[in-house]
């Protein structure tokens, strides 16, 4: 993470700074590192003795013979290349990955869904499921490095290669880091929101003594700030101490705001190494175990088209209208097959919602369900009427 | 320098807890957002019924109780059809075509849910201890009371439950109903009749003088001949719960309807308007002495529904 300075916090030793490119290589968002400038302040570059913590693998690079050599400048412009490649490349094969499945695996299902979802539309509905994910992944990483990093700090200097998500953590600007948060704010459940607050503290290291310099203003400060979170929280806590087997909730709930209090500053050397293979393996299996629910989430909304002709018997057909044209309505059936449906035939069609939809919890924080995000529960403001049309309890 | 670097390792340690129980919270959160959900849904109740993929709903009601349930011109109207509609409608089937309404008298309530003619009944069923051993009942949905029906001729003569006993009356009720029952217990002696309908007929042709049975019931032929009949406000000290008829063997049914049930009094009771109060203001409300509300469904299951997450205000 650029954000360095912050990254040491008020108190303790300053950590040696770690090698950074020239002060005038472009980054990946095209600003210059931020670390830069304590440099050019400083206007001379640190004593060859002072130790760098950061890998000397670029100068691996230039020692090894036989290899390219690589100037930082071009590093990060390839970085920053394989960057966007990377933000228009993977929701674009995600988003056709999911069609195939939408498809049921046939091909010429997907063959006809291709032909008929536009891309526009196809993305825009990826980025509406997987935001949630996206989100999660980034706040792990950046949380989990800035934890790491000013550990790493600590270590015996040049001893040991940086952890991952340390060095991940290094390079990204604090505005991608703040925009990581305010997007998982928006689309994480409530219920999942406490956990961000010691992932922000963790993430910026903020310690409690930036509240106040003296202890009991800190205290009283923390103290009101806890008491209003309680207030907010007493009448769901409440709830869910009457519901009996909520303890999850109760946990989720009371203790990420104490955590929150503790987790910035550095780990003992002993548990770094391990905490960093661990939290890899385990951020990478988080993701793909997240994405396969996003892969299979529809990509069409879910309708039962009631068909039949005029004052004779009906059928529900349950499934998502691919397209519709003058002679036909094309209806991808939730069970699997294409359905061709003449449109002279279509009596009445509802927009119904999925199972997966269904509240694990009943739960409200102050009438926001627990499990809806910030944006639904606004959202859920604005049209707060939700009726379920009678065609959608109709079996599939 | 010793108590600095010892509060420097308790902060590490403290730091070290924090982080690891905020990734075990976070794989908790993880593990608990991919279960399935642990509270039974509607949806799941519905796959549960012996309603489930039937194309129609059968539903039993009465033809000859005006006001509650009466077919007119073809038509199945009264207050015990709009809340078999609603129910219909909750359950997946909306519309004509969906619901089938099947005539039961009221001696044939029990046997109709016993041998499958009918899925539901709703017809004026009131919910007794003795009958609850042979079908289930959701609700009550609505709670009424015993009274007495006399021609205008005779308003002035049948005033108390005594002057019932009076062997020179001769008092009508429906078989199978409640009314025969309370009315054995005060040893009154009566003429029991298929319907309600067929005593309000004998009365007009002089056969008998007086009919027992349920307010709603009797409300209903008040409002149909209004200048003929009076009713007699007796202390019967009873009140019948009526409640929707389930067979015995369909607990998940029973459970759904309770649960339609209840919906449609908390709208009720937050303001808004009821599906309840609908068939009400439509049927029942203008023709009762005293203005009627939905009485609490008992035995409501706690399901969750898709709109469970919409604002409760």
């Amino acid at each position: 993470m650029s954000a360095a300075p912050t990254a040491t916090g008020g108190d303790g030793p300053v950590p040696p700074p770690r090698a950074s490119a020239p002060a005038d290589a472009p980054t990946i968002d095209g600003t210059a590192a931020v670390s830069s400038p304590d440099q050019g302040v400083a206007g001379v570059a640190w004593p060859a003795g002072v130790p760098v913590a950061a890998p000397a693998q670029p100068v691996v690079a230039e020692v090894e013979p036989g290899r390219v050599r690589w100037d930082p400048a071009e590093r990060r412009a390839r970085a920053s290349q394989s960057f966007w490649t990377a933000v228009v490349g993977v929701p674009a094969i995600f988003s056709v990955l999911r069609l195939g499945v939408e498809a049921g695996g046939e091909l010429q299902t997907t063959l006809l869904l291709v032909a008929n979802v536009g891309p526009v539309n196809l993305l825009a509905g990826f980025l509406t499921t997987a935001a949630r994910l996206l989100s999660t992944g980034l706040v792990a990483v950046f949380a989990l490095g800035a934890v790491l990093a000013v550990s790493a700090d600590r270590l015996p200097p040049g001893t040991r290669r940086r952890p991952l998500f340390a060095r991940w953590a290094d390079i990204t600007p604090a505005w991608v880091v703040l925009a990581s948060f305010l997007l998982a704010l928006l689309t994480w459940p409530l219920l999942y929101l406490p956990l961000l607050l010691p992932a922000f503290a963790a993430a910026f290291q903020l310690r409690p003594g930036r509240l106040h310099e003296r202890l009991v203003p800190r205290l009283l400060l923390i103290g009101a700030v806890l008491a209003g979170y309680g207030w907010l929280m007493l009448p769901t806590l409440r709830d869910a101490v009457q519901q009996g087997d909520e303890w999850l909730v109760l946990a989720l709930l009371v203790v990420p705001p104490l955590l929150a209090l503790f987790i910035a500053g550095p780990l003992p050397g002993l548990v770094i190494r391990p905490l960093a293979s661990v939290t890899e393996v385990a951020v990478l299996a988080m993701l793909v175990w997240a994405a396969l629910p996003v892969i299979s989430t529809p990509v069409l909304p879910l309708t039962v088209t009631t068909v039949g002709v005029e004052n004779g018997p009906t059928e529900d057909v349950r499934g998502h209208v691919v397209t519709t044209d003058d002679v036909n309505m094309v209806i991808l059936q939730e069970r699997g097959g294409v359905r061709y449906v003449p449109v002279d035939l279509v009596r009445a069609q509802v927009l119904c919602p999925s199972e997966e939809e269904l509240p694990r919890h009943r739960l409200r924080v102050h009438d926001f369900h627990v499990e809806d995000s910030l944006l639904e529960g606004l959202g859920r403001r604005v049209r707060p009427v939700h009726r379920i049309d009678a065609a959608c309890r109709a079996p599939g | 320098m010793n108590a600095s670097s010892a509060q420097s390792r308790l902060r590490s340690v403290a730091t070290t807890l924090a982080v690891a129980l905020t990734l075990t919270l976070a794989a908790a959160a993880g593990c608990d957002s991919r279960q399935e959900p642990d509270l039974p849904s509607v949806q799941e109740k519905l796959r549960e019924t012996h309603i489930y993929g039937q194309t129609k709903l059968r539903i039993g009601v009465a033809t000859n109780e005006p006001l509650m349930g009466e077919l007119r011109n073809g038509q199945h109207v009264g207050f015990d059809v709009e809340i078999g509609r609603y129910v219909a409608a909750s359950l997946g089937y909306e519309g004509d075509q969906r619901v089938e309404f099947v005539s039961v008298s009221t001696e044939d309530r029990i046997p109709a849910l016993q041998g499958g003619t009918v899925d539901l009944v709703v017809s004026s069923f009131s919910m007794t201890e003795d009958r609850k051993k042979l079908v289930s009942f959701a609700g009550p949905y609505l709670v009424t009371t015993q009274e007495v029906m006399v021609p205008t001729r005779l308003k002035d003569k049948i005033r108390t439950i005594e002057d019932l006993r009076d062997p020179a009356y001769k008092v009508c009720t429906s078989g199978g109903s409640t009314t025969e029952a309370e009315l054995e217990k005060h040893q009154v002696r009566t003429f029991v009749v298929k319907d309600v309908g067929d005593c309000v007929d004998g009365i007009r042709k002089g056969r008998y003088d007086a009919v027992s049975s349920d307010e709603s019931i009797l409300a209903g032929f008040l409002a149909s001949f209004p200048k003929e009949f009076e009713i007699v406000d007796m202390p019967f000290g009873t009140s019948e719960l009526l409640g929707v008829g389930v067979p015995i063997g369909d607990p998940a049914l029973r459970d759904l309807v309770a649960f339609f049930l209840q919906k449609s009094y908390e709208q009720g009771r937050d303001g808004e308007a009821s599906p309840w109060q609908t068939a009400y203001n439509r049927t029942l409300g203008p023709w009762l002495r005293a203005e009627k509300r939905q009485p609490q469904p008992l035995e409501v299951p706690k399901l969750v529904d898709f709109d469970d997450k919409a604002p409760a205000k």
